[in-house]
């Protein structure tokens, strides 16, 4: 006997769809995970990538800065500047974008295709 | 001392028939290779969803849970994580049939049921992994895989089911 | 076996297409700050070598020049005005001392960088800030004492003050100055191409390969750049911001500019750029022009730009409403788009 398939069954079926598809352009989006520079004092301490959940302890000229990497974005949890600045960056998420310690001398720059060569501040 | 007999019911035959198997299919299935961890037809479904539709909810229930335990003991791996993704698995999709068990038949077969049950299992089971086995961001590209198998094999397992059903 | 020599001559060629990447990076802390040198088209022997020796300058140069910690001559300098006393400075100095007074006189004396007093009792000469209630009035004296760079008596070698309240104070000065410095290091090098980025102060040589170098502007707020432009050969930039030297206090936040007609860090105005066109100082200007359009403030800053010839620049105000200069606005890309 030939199974009959109800409206709504096709509604179901074609909301499943819409949603498989979306799934896939919204996570499957071919942009390469960004990396992380860090920097501490003029070497390149270490160059990471942000698809990973990891904090780091970075020694600069002070003491040590702690970095955390996590959700694609990495930011200075804690340094031991008096003023903080770095830690008030926050997170940061684009090609580009630079946090640093200046007391410190440790510095977070995110690799990608930013847009420019130097940064003007 | 009168000696303690446990009677059974035709229920329980019936009950103990169908765990039966689905634990059957579900080992069965288990020798099969699957392409990626996790990513499995789900053949036994198929009989938790017969037992909904021919015998009603708590049937279903029993049959559900019952394979679950069943072949966590089986394989030895009872209160594992294996363990605890099968029944998060089995818990969510039973709740969406409970949900669903009152939609309008006029509209909805047991395919959209099995579909949306389908999803339930795999949302349950990548949350658990989420928030408890791997928080690593890498699941986000798990997730699109595993709601497409979601879609095919609910789909699949649906149109059985009904097929089984409208033969009965 | 076609296959595999075409394979060879591929990876052939891709071996020499990334055997060496033609621009060479430094950062380094000099000068107090985060120092970045790029240098395109050299090897990383000669880059590194230039870039070395400039690391150098800018040490010796920032010891030599700075404020408050003894050792170099302007520390002596200032020690000498408090006395009432004159004393010997070498030429660079002496250089460095008559440009900055034609800046401040073209600006009428809102680039100071004779109230070293001032800047001192707002404790921003000290590596880092802690909020400070400054006596209203010290800060009364001070505006009144009026010290200024036309106090100044520069003959030869030997420099006096007129006025002991006179305290240099090259904050403003000295990073663009240094870059000049560089830059013309780097050209008689030989170096066609660099860019050097003295804490956010850039200036550019030659190209980045085939097309202009680009540079990018920090936002006030957030960690991005706001804008773009190119920097072709010869051209400077600089920024005066109240986001990397201030504190807060009481919910206000007080920044390292400080206004000399009133005493107080300069209020109402979140950063201002100004691009200088290639010329003698250019570095210089880039650095010490951004002052008095930011005192200025968002009313009157485009008076002041056109006091000191200035095409190009840009304010963005308190509230992050971007102002630009026609200038400006033609070389200017922006991220956002709120531009007056």
């Amino acid at each position: 006997m030939p199974i009959r398939l109800k409206a709504g069954d096709w509604l179901i079926f074609l909301l499943g769809l819409g949603m498989v598809i979306w799934l896939f352009t919204a996570l499957w989006s071919n942009e390469p995970a960004g990396k992380v520079r860090i920097r501490s004092g003029d070497k390149i301490y270490a160059t990471l990538s942000l698809d990973q959940q990891r904090t780091l302890e970075v020694p600069g000229a002070l003491g040590i800065s702690r970095i955390v990497i996590y959700n694609g974005q990495v930011r200075f949890e804690q340094s031991p500047c008096r003023n903080q600045y770095c830690v008030h960056q926050g997170w940061l998420h684009k090609a580009g974008q630079v946090a640093v310690c200046l007391p410190n001398h440790v510095s977070l720059e995110l690799l990608g295709n930013k847009s420019y060569d130097s940064l003007n501040y | 001392m009168t000696p303690l007999t446990i009677e059974s019911v035709a229920d329980d035959h019936r009950i103990a028939k169908l765990a039966a198997l689905a634990i059957t299919l579900h080992l069965a299935e288990a020798v099969l290779p699957s392409p990626l961890p996790g990513v499995k037809p789900g053949i036994a479904n198929i009989v938790t969803l017969y037992a909904l539709y021919r015998y009603g909810f708590g049937t279903a229930v029993w049959v559900s849970l019952l394979r679950v335990f069943a072949v966590s003991l089986l394989f030895g791996n009872f209160l594992s994580p294996t363990f605890v993704l099968s029944l998060t698995g089995a818990l969510l999709s039973l709740g969406v049939l409970w949900l669903t068990q009152n939609l309008s038949s006029r509209f909805f077969s047991c395919v959209s049921v099995s579909i949306l049950a389908a999803f339930a299992h795999i949302a349950g089971q990548l949350l658990i992994v989420w928030l408890w086995l791997i928080p690593h961001s890498g699941i986000l590209y798990l997730v699109p895989v595993f709601s497409a198998a979601a879609l095919l094999f609910g789909t699949l397992n649906g149109l059985i089911t009904a097929k089984l059903l409208a033969t009965r | 076996m076609r296959l595999v020599r075409y394979t060879l001559w591929a990876l052939l060629f891709c071996l020499a297409g990334c055997s060496r990447e033609p621009l060479y990076q430094s950062q380094s802390y000099v000068f107090g700050t985060l120092v970045d040198i790029s240098i395109y088209g050299e090897t990383d022997a000669r880059a590194q070598q230039v870039a070395g020796h400039i690391q150098q300058e800018f040490q010796r140069l920032h010891d030599n020049l700075h404020a408050w910690k003894p050792g170099g001559e302007l520390y002596h300098l200032n020690t000498a005005f408090a006395a009432g006393q004159s004393t010997t400075v070498s030429p660079e100095v002496a250089n460095i001392l008559q440009q900055a007074t034609l800046v401040s006189q073209r600006s009428d004396g809102l680039f100071n960088p004779a109230i070293g007093g001032l800047i001192g009792l707002w404790g921003f000469q000290r590596d880092e800030f802690t909020p400070v209630s400054p006596d209203p009035k010290q800060i009364t004296a001070l505006v009144k004492a009026n010290p200024s760079m036309t106090d100044l008596v520069i003959a030869g070698p030997t420099v006096s003050s007129r006025n002991p309240a006179v305290k240099l104070d090259l904050g403003g000065y000295a990073k663009g100055y240094a870059l000049d410095l560089a830059a013309d290091y780097l050209r008689q090098q030989k170096i066609k191409n660099a860019l050097i980025n003295i804490g956010g102060n850039i200036i550019a040589i030659g190209q980045h390969g085939s097309h202009p170098w680009h540079v990018g502007i920090q936002h006030p707020r957030h960690a991005g750049a706001m804008a773009t432009l190119d920097l072709p050969d010869g051209w400077a930039i600089g920024t005066s911001g109240d986001y990397q030297r201030y504190f807060e206090l009481n919910g206000k936040r007080y920044c390292h500019i400080i206004d000399p007609r009133t005493g107080f860090p300069a209020e109402g105005v979140q950063a201002v750029t100004v691009l200088i066109p290639p010329q003698e100082h250019a570095g210089a200007l880039s650095d010490a022009d951004s002052k008095p359009l930011f005192i200025s403030g968002s009313e009157h800053w485009r008076e002041a730009a056109q006091k000191l010839g200035l095409q190009y620049a840009m304010l963005i105000d308190k509230n992050g409403a971007i102002q630009l200069t026609p200038g400006m606005r033609q070389r200017i890309r922006l991220e956002t788009s709120d531009a007056h």
